[in-house]
């Protein structure tokens, strides 16, 4: 009886099996007909699943009996759970008994590095397969044209290619935090090579790009997850086409996020200057890999790389410091006030969000100073420095008036003496009394 | 009215005729507020004038005032901490507040806040020093042994009030103190399992809070004034004082002012700490932010030190050690029972002066030992 029920359950589920392996290659036709300007003829093979070329449902089974270390890999990637088989990449036929019968049908076995990237984009240049995925195409193309890319047209196979970052059988979606790609990882990815000091012997770098990044204050807000807006390597140089930015292009690259400071460099001096010197622009002053923020003391110092001492343009530069040092003191005084009223304790809050206008406007100064010309940042220095001194000055006023408190206390013992005296003089003629 | 025995009619006469006023007065006696025994046969008028007139040894002279500073100390406590009741609340989320409230917003309530830190601040000291007082004078011969017992454990129950009653701020630096200081607490081997169920939680959260509410403002103070009545009761006994220290030159009447007096010089005293040093309010605690500087309060130093610098031993019996000094101390009057200044006496002291100095090296090296790390 339980035997009957048994044949039943998985008649029922064949069927189900059967249902979904015909609906499921249904899907795509529908999404190709609504893609705009597809057109059937040009419309690659009915399936999502499988790539062409590979036998459907048959593309991985047998390998992972003997590759069974890469298939522990592979099982954990993104390729095993969308279906993408061994066979696509490595060729072969997956359901044979045999490894002599394994290893034929245009089987590639390992493939050649330099093919790698042609490789991957057999499928992740197709516009068309791509579209379910929602993942760009355009990978190859940027990838021809990076610095990687060239050097491997040239031969050059010591440079990255598709798997040197992304992984090999373990191919992870960029968001997984396992993944070599995931933002994080994405400088000890690069510096798996760039880092490796044996690798820049021998293309001539003295830096070392990584290790400068951790340094900088780019790495430190992003890497302690401070501020997950703050650039990794690609932010700045790509990824599938990765490039460094040459001089003349740097303020650029720093102005994609620090609009302002751009906008208000390339009105300044300082551009058609540097222009004409060959310097970095940003760099020059903030380094590359290793940014620093300049702080007032290193502030002066920077400029007398370039700039004398005494004339015009350092002059500019110790007005410029001193309008930001005089704000960011008034801001320290006023802070310190506040923290004494909180300890005793009076009311602080109203306070603390204005010193944090005062900082919102220093910082606002940090742009404007790219402009050279202190009659812009003055504004913003002159409010952080006024709210500052304005919040020190009621603070000092609140907690001075607590003079009150002494007087008080003088009062209080005024007349706890008096009373005691008057207990004093009836205890003597008590004492008088019973002697 | 009715006509008290001279013929006169007054309000004291009209209350004698339906309550035995000097029953209620001699309850005052027996906490030592009037140190002598009412005869409570007597109408009130006569058994005061009978009491007023018997000798007394000088009570609020040095160094004997420290025990009625004390017990004078000990009502502002309690009279301070009732105001600070009105206010708090003692859950995790709201103790901050509501102390923030009692400090910022409300009339004379960091006054009040103060004057209680600083009497816990003196009840203590002036408990420690009653104490060591206690032991270079012999005052725990035979007879005194229930005083001298009564006034260490008065000093141990006074430090567990202080130790629950820094939690309840639930500040930064108080709810670190308290968490240093059960660390040392949990790693005693008898004592630490009691203190544990009775605060009832490894965390600090609400309901830990509480139970150092409820041990703060009921237990402990009721604990001290069972002590304070087991002394007064003790004193009524054995005599104020011994005779030859301090002869009974004094009639009651002239201890009572002084008295007053000790209490006019208390409150001002009081007072000028309250306003001039107040304890700085700190901000709020936060459970995943130590301050480099959390130390446990300072009588828990010396054990903290001993069982940081003994890590050779067992922690069984690094915690052993404190108490089993607590317990020498505690019973003392039996371990030294001479009279006069005999060679075993003097031997004592020796012991004494040493453990002295050895507690201060100790809470010495216990305070640097979170500024060494």
């Amino acid at each position: 009886m339980s035997g009957e029920r048994h044949r039943q359950f998985f008649a029922g589920f064949a069927l189900a099996v059967a249902v979904a392996v015909v609906t499921i290659p249904g899907t795509p036709d529908l999404a190709r007909a609504q893609a705009p300007g597809a057109k059937p003829e040009e419309a690659v093979a009915p399936s999502r699943v499988v790539p062409s070329g590979a036998k459907p449902a048959k593309g991985s089974a047998m390998c992972g009996v003997c590759h069974s270390d890469i298939r522990v890999k592979y099982e954990k990637g993104i390729h095993k759970s969308e279906g993408v088989p061994c066979t696509s990449c490595h060729g072969g036929n997956a359901g044979a008994l045999t490894v002599e019968g394994a290893h034929r049908d245009g089987f590639r076995g390992k493939p050649a590095r330099r093919s790698i990237p042609a490789l991957c984009a057999s499928c992740h240049a197709d516009v068309a397969r791509m579209r379910f995925y929602n993942l760009p195409s355009d990978q190859y193309a940027l990838y021809q044209l990076s610095h990687h890319g060239m050097k491997l047209a040239k031969g050059d196979e010591s440079v990255a290619v598709c798997t040197d970052c992304h992984g090999v059988h373990e191919i992870r979606k960029p968001d997984d935090p396992k993944s070599h790609v995931f933002g994080r990882n994405i400088p000890a990815t690069c510096g798996k090579c760039h880092g490796d000091p044996d690798f820049r012997k021998r293309h001539g770098l003295k830096e070392d790009p990584v290790k400068d990044y951790e340094e900088g204050v780019h790495g430190k807000a992003y890497l302690s997850g401070e501020d997950p807006s703050a650039p990794e390597c690609t932010r700045c140089h790509g990824s599938h086409g990765a490039t460094p930015p040459g001089v003349g292009d740097v303020e650029r690259v720093c102005g994609q996020c620090h609009l302002k400071t751009r906008n208000y460099f390339i009105a300044s001096p300082h551009k058609a200057a540097m222009d004409a010197a060959g310097q970095p622009e940003c760099a020059a002053c903030h380094n590359s890999h290793k940014t620093l923020a300049l702080p007032p003391e290193k502030f002066a110092a920077s400029c007398l790389e370039c700039h004398d001492k005494g004339d015009k343009a350092y002059n500019v530069a110790l007005t410029l410091s001193r309008m930001k040092d005089d704000a960011s003191s008034e801001i320290a005084k006023a802070d310190k006030a506040v923290a004494e009223a909180a300890a005793i304790p009076l009311y602080v809050d109203d306070y603390r969000s204005r010193l944090q206008d005062a900082r919102t406007a220093l910082l606002e100064a940090a742009p404007v100073t790219h402009s050279l010309d202190s009659t812009l940042v003055e504004p913003h220095t002159r409010r952080a420095r006024s709210i500052a001194a304005k919040v020190s000055e009621e603070v000092h006023a609140k907690v001075s008036s607590r003079w009150w408190h002494k007087v008080g206390l003088g009062l209080f013992w005024f007349y706890l003496l008096v009373t005691a005296a008057i207990i004093a003089r009836t205890r003597r003629r008590a004492a008088g009394q019973s002697r | 009215m009715e006509t008290n025995p001279e013929g006169k009619r007054s309000l004291l006469g009209w209350l004698e005729a339906r309550v035995n006023l000097t029953e209620i007065a001699s309850f005052l006696s027996v906490f030592g507020l009037l140190p002598a025994e009412l005869d409570s046969r007597k109408p009130l008028r006569a058994a005061l004038r009978e009491a007023m007139s018997q000798p007394l040894p000088s009570y609020a002279r040095w160094p004997r005032v420290l025990g009625i500073l004390s017990f004078l100390l000990f009502i502002f406590l309690v009279l301070t901490g009732t105001m600070l009741a009105f206010y708090y609340q003692p859950t995790a989320e709201q103790a901050y507040p509501s102390v923030t409230l009692i400090a910022r917003d409300v009339a004379f309530g960091t006054l009040i806040h103060q004057v209680h830190y600083w009497s816990a601040v003196l009840f203590l000291l002036f408990l420690g020093m009653r104490v060591i007082r206690f032991f270079f004078q012999g005052l725990y011969a035979r007879g005194r042994e229930i005083v001298w017992m009564v006034a260490v454990l008065t000093f141990v129950a006074a430090a567990l009030a202080d130790l629950t009653g820094r939690l309840l701020p639930y500040d930064a630096s108080g709810y670190w103190t308290t968490v240093r200081a059960r660390e040392v607490t949990d790693a005693l081997p008898i004592l630490g399992p009691i203190t544990s169920f009775l605060v009832g939680g490894v965390g600090l959260d609400s309901m830990v809070l509480t139970r150092y509410y409820v041990l703060h403002i009921a237990i402990f103070p009721i604990l001290l004034l069972m002590l304070f009545y087991f002394h007064f009761s003790s004193v009524r006994r054995v005599g104020m004082s011994r005779l030859d220290v301090a002869p009974a030159n004094r009639s009651l009447r002239v201890a009572m002012y002084d008295l007053l007096l000790l209490v006019i010089f208390m409150v001002g005293g009081l007072m000028t700490l309250a306003v001039l040093f107040p304890q700085p309010f700190d901000a709020m605690a936060n459970p995943l932010h130590t301050p480099p500087d959390s130390r446990p309060p300072w009588y828990l130093l010396a054990p903290l030190a001993l069982m940081e610098a003994l890590s050779f031993l067992p922690k069984f019996v690094r915690g052993l050690i404190p108490e089993v000094v607590l317990a020498v101390v505690l019973f003392l009057p039996f371990l030294d029972r001479e009279s006069g200044s005999g060679a075993r006496r003097r031997l004592f002291r020796i012991l004494g002066i040493a453990l002295l100095v050895i507690w201060g090296a100790l809470s010495w090296i216990g305070w640097f030992l979170e500024v060494r790390r």
